[in-house]
C-alpha cells in the first residue's frame, strides 16, 4: 500500500508491504526493509529495525504530523486524494493570500476592516498568547476578501485571520 | 516556626514552595484565577482559595484578594514566588500591615532595589561598577541627548522593567524615536508605568549574577554565580553552575560576591535576593540590577551548594539566623537548567499554549524537575509559557552537559510546541561546549547552524511511523484493494491494542 509523504519537505513515496508487527516497507528507491512495530502509548512506536531499537513521537498538528526520533524532528505530510487539504483550500484560489494565526492565543486588535486596500506589511491583526503580542502582517499590497478574525475571539494556531487578493 | 503559609503564585515556582513547606511540616495555602482550577499548585496544597477572573489583573496582582484569602485561611506569612507581587514593595509592606510575614526582604529594601534607577543609585553608593546611564526615568529628548553625548548603541529600559519587557537597543538616531514609543508602551503594559531610561549597550556581554542570602540579625553571604547569557528576548532559557569564565578566573567569584554583598548592604536587605551583573569581553563587571526575591534559577545553585534556598527563605523570615558562615558554603560539581517553554523555537520562540496529550518525563540520576504540568492538562494562554525547569547535576560540566542530553532525549511533551529539542542542539554546539556564552549566543546560533541531516536509517522510521499513524487515524488510500483493507485493519488493530 502506498503513501506519498513529504518529509521535511522531500516527497517520498513509502510502500508498507506488510502491516505492524512484523512490518515490511520500502522507502522511495531503497531497498526493502523489515522492522517490528508496536504502539505501547497513543502516537508512541516502538521500532525494532536491523537490530536497533527506536521510539518514534508522532504529533498531529495543523500542518501535518511531526515525529520526533533521536532529537531530529520530522516533520510529515501523509497525502491522501480522499482527505481535504487544508494548504489547498487556504489558498483559496489564484492570488489569494491567507494570514493565518501561527500560534493559538487570543485576537485583541483587528486593524482592518473588510474591504479595506492594504499595502504589505501593513498590520491586520494582533493576536495575543501568554503575554506576547504578535502583530500579523499583510504580506502583499490588496484587498481584504474576508476577515474572519473577530476582537477578543480565541484562535488555534492555523486558523485563518484574513483573507487578501 | 510558621504553622500555614499562603503562596501567591502559580505554576511550577507555588509547586516548589508547597513541596519544602510540606517537608518542614508547614500547612500550605493555593490561590487560584478561574484558567488555574486544575493547575497542579491547586491540587498539590493543603488548601485553596479562588481570588478571581484569568487575567492577572484580576487575580494574582491583586493584593486585597490574597490577604483576605490569607485571613481566611489562618496563614501566618506569604511567600510570594517570582513575578506577580513578589517585587512590588506595597505588596509587602500591606503584608506586615495585615499583621502577616512577607517571605522576602522589607518594602524599603524592596524601594530601593526594586526600580533599576533606585537600584543604581544604591550600587554606585556601595562602590559597585555600573553601566553608564541615567539614574532616573526620562523624555525621548533627553535619550537623544543622551545618545548624541555618549554615542550608539544604547539601550532603552523600563524603570520599573524586569523579563525584557520595555527594553529596546537602539543603532542609530533615526530608530531612537519609534523605539522610545514601543518601549514606552509595552512597560505601561506590562508595569503600569511608561518610565523610560537609558544606557550605554554593552555587545555581546555576559550575564551573571551572585546569590544572596541574609538573616535579619546582619548576617549575609553570598552563594556564588549563576550564569545565564542564553537567553532570547532577553528572558533566559538556560543557566550554569559555576559560570564557565568563572571556572577559568576562580577570583571572580570572590570579586562580583563581594561586591553583591556591598550592593544589598547598602539597601538593608535579608532574605534571598540575586545581584545580576553583565560582564563584557575584557571580564569587567557592571552591576545590573537587583532581584528582591527567589530568581527562577535558583535550583542549579541548590544543586551546586547543596542547600535548600526555599527553607532557608521560610527561616529567615520566622527570624531565624543563617546556620553557616561564607567560610562554610562550598560548591561541588555542576549545575545546568533548561528552561522548558510552551513555544515554537522554530518559528520565532512563539508561545504556544494548548493540551498536553502525551507527557513523559526524565528519570535517573542527577536529574531535577521542577514543572507544574501533568498530562490532559490545558496549558493556559494568560500566563508565562514556563512549564518546568529540567536541571541535571554533575560532577564535571562535561558530564552535566552528557547528561542534560540524555535526559533531554526522554523527554516528551506532546500535543503543544516545546523547546525540548532546541535544547538538544544547543548542547551539541561546539561554542557552547567551549563555554563562550554571551546574551547573543542564541541569535548567532540561529544564523550559523543548519540542523543536522539525520542519517538514513533515522528518515526511514519517521517516515514508517508517520505512515502506519495515518494509516490508523484515517483508513488506508481509496485505491486500497479489499484484500489490503483487511490486512491494514488487522494492522490497525494491531496499534491499538
Amino acid at each position: 500500500m502506498k503513501l506519498a509523504l513529504t518529509i521535511n519537505g522531500v516527497e517520498r513515496a513509502i510502500d508498507i508491504l506488510a502491516p505492524a508487527p512484523v512490518c515490511r516497507f520500502q522507502l522511495g528507491d531503497s531497498a526493502e526493509r523489515s522492522a517490528h512495530v508496536e504502539t505501547p502509548e497513543p502516537g508512541v512506536y516502538s521500532v525494532l529495525m536491523d537490530g536497533r531499537s527506536y521510539d518514534a513521537y508522532v504529533e498531529e498538528t495543523p500542518n501535518g504530523l511531526v515525529v520526533s526520533l533521536q532529537g531530529h524532528r520530522f516533520e510529515i505530510e501523509a497525502r491522501d486524494p480522499r482527505r481535504w487539504s487544508r494548504k489547498a483550500a487556504g489558498r483559496g484560489g489564484e492570488g489569494v493570500q491567507t494570514i493565518a494565526s501561527p500560534m493559538p492565543g487570543k485576537v485583541v486588535r483587528v486593524l482592518v476592516a473588510a474591504g479595506d486596500a492594504v499595502h504589505a506589511g501593513q498590520g491586520i491583526a494582533v493576536v495575543e498568547a501568554m503575554k506576547m503580542q504578535n502583530e500579523m502582517k499583510a504580506p502583499r499590497a490588496g484587498k481584504v476578501l474576508s476577515l474572519p478574525a473577530k476582537e477578543g475571539a480565541t484562535v488555534a494556531a492555523g486558523e485563518v485571520l484574513a483573507m487578501i487578493g | 516556626m510558621f504553622r500555614k503559609v499562603l503562596i501567591a503564585n502559580r505554576g511550577e515556582i507555588a509547586v516548589r514552595v508547597i513541596r519544602t513547606l510540606r517537608e518542614m511540616g508547614i500547612g500550605s495555602v493555593a490561590v487560584f484565577s478561574d484558567a488555574d482550577r486544575t493547575s497542579r499548585h491547586v491540587r498539590m496544597a493543603d488548601e485553596a482559595e479562588h481570588i478571581g477572573p484569568s487575567p492577572s489583573a484580576e487575580s494574582y496582582l491583586r493584593i486585597d484578594r490574597i490577604l483576605d484569602a490569607a485571613r481566611k485561611h489562618g496563614a501566618e506569612a506569604i511567600h510570594p514566588g517570582y513575578g506577580f507581587l513578589s517585587e512590588n514593595a506595597e505588596f509587602a509592606a500591606a503584608c506586615e500591615d495585615a499583621g502577616l510575614v512577607f517571605i522576602g526582604p522589607s518594602a524599603e529594601s524592596i524601594r530601593r532595589m526594586g526600580s533599576k534607577t533606585a537600584a543604581r543609585r544604591t550600587a554606585m553608593a556601595a562602590g559597585a561598577p555600573v553601566v553608564p546611564g541615567t539614574d532616573h526615568g526620562i523624555g525621548f529628548e533627553e535619550a537623544r541627548e543622551f545618545g548624541r553625548t555618549q554615542g550608539y548603541p544604547l539601550l532603552l529600559k523600563a524603570v520599573a522593567g524586569g523579563g525584557g519587557k520595555g527594553m529596546r537597543a537602539v543603532e542609530r538616531e533615526a530608530d531612537l524615536e519609534s523605539a522610545f514609543r514601543n518601549a514606552a508602551s509595552e512597560a505601561e503594559r506590562a508595569f503600569r508605568s511608561a518610565e523610560i531610561y537609558v544606557e550605554r549597550l554593552i555587545r555581546k556581554p555576559r550575564h551573571i549574577e551572585i546569590q544572596i542570602l541574609g538573616d535579619r540579625h546582619g548576617n549575609m553571604v553570598h552563594l556564588g554565580e549563576r550564569e545565564c547569557s542564553l537567553q532570547r528576548r532577553h528572558q533566559k532559557v538556560m543557566e550554569e553552575c559555576p559560570s564557565p569564565l568563572v571556572a577559568e578566573h576562580p577570583e571572580m567569584r570572590q570579586e562580583m560576591g563581594e561586591a553583591a554583598l556591598r550592593a544589598a548592604r547598602a539597601a538593608g536587605y535579608y532574605n534571598a535576593g540575586t545581584v545580576e551583573f553583565l560582564v563584557d569581553q575584557e571580564r569587567r563587571y557592571y552591576f545590573l540590577e537587583m532581584n528582591t526575591r527567589l530568581q527562577v534559577e535558583h535550583p542549579i545553585t541548590e544543586l551546586a551548594t547543596g542547600l535548600d534556598l526555599v527553607r532557608l527563605q521560610v527561616e529567615i523570615a520566622a527570624g531565624a539566623r543563617l546556620p553557616f558562615t561564607q567560610q562554610q558554603v562550598a560548591w561541588r560539581g555542576s549545575a545546568i537548567e533548561c528552561r522548558i517553554y510552551a513555544e515554537d523555537p522554530y518559528s520565532n520562540f512563539l508561545p504556544f499554549p494548548g493540551k498536553i496529550t502525551r507527557l513523559t518525563r526524565p528519570l535517573g540520576p542527577g536529574i531535577r524537575i521542577d514543572g507544574c504540568i501533568y498530562g490532559g492538562w490545558v496549558v493556559p494562554m494568560e500566563y508565562d509559557p514556563l512549564l518546568a525547569k529540567l536541571a541535571v547535576w554533575a560532577d564535571s560540566r562535561e558530564a552535566a552537559i552528557e547528561r542534560l542530553l540524555r535526559a533531554l532525549s526522554e523527554y516528551d511533551v506532546s500535543g503543544i510546541r516545546t523547546n525540548i529539542g532546541f535544547f538538544r542542539q544547543i548542547l551539541e554546539d561546539a561554542e557552547f561546549r567551549a563555554g563562550r556564552l554571551h546574551t547573543a549566543f542564541i541569535d548567532e546560533f540561529f544564523e550559523r547552524h543548519t540542523p543536522p541531516q539525520p542519517p538514513d536509517e533515522l528518515t526511514a522510521v519517521a517516515a514508517l511511523a508517520g505512515a502506519l499513524h495515518t494509516l490508523a487515524r484515517d483508513g488506508a488510500p481509496e485505491a486500497t484493494t479489499a484484500a489490503a483493507s483487511q490486512w491494514l485493519r488487522g494492522g490497525r488493530s494491531d496499534l491499538l491494542r
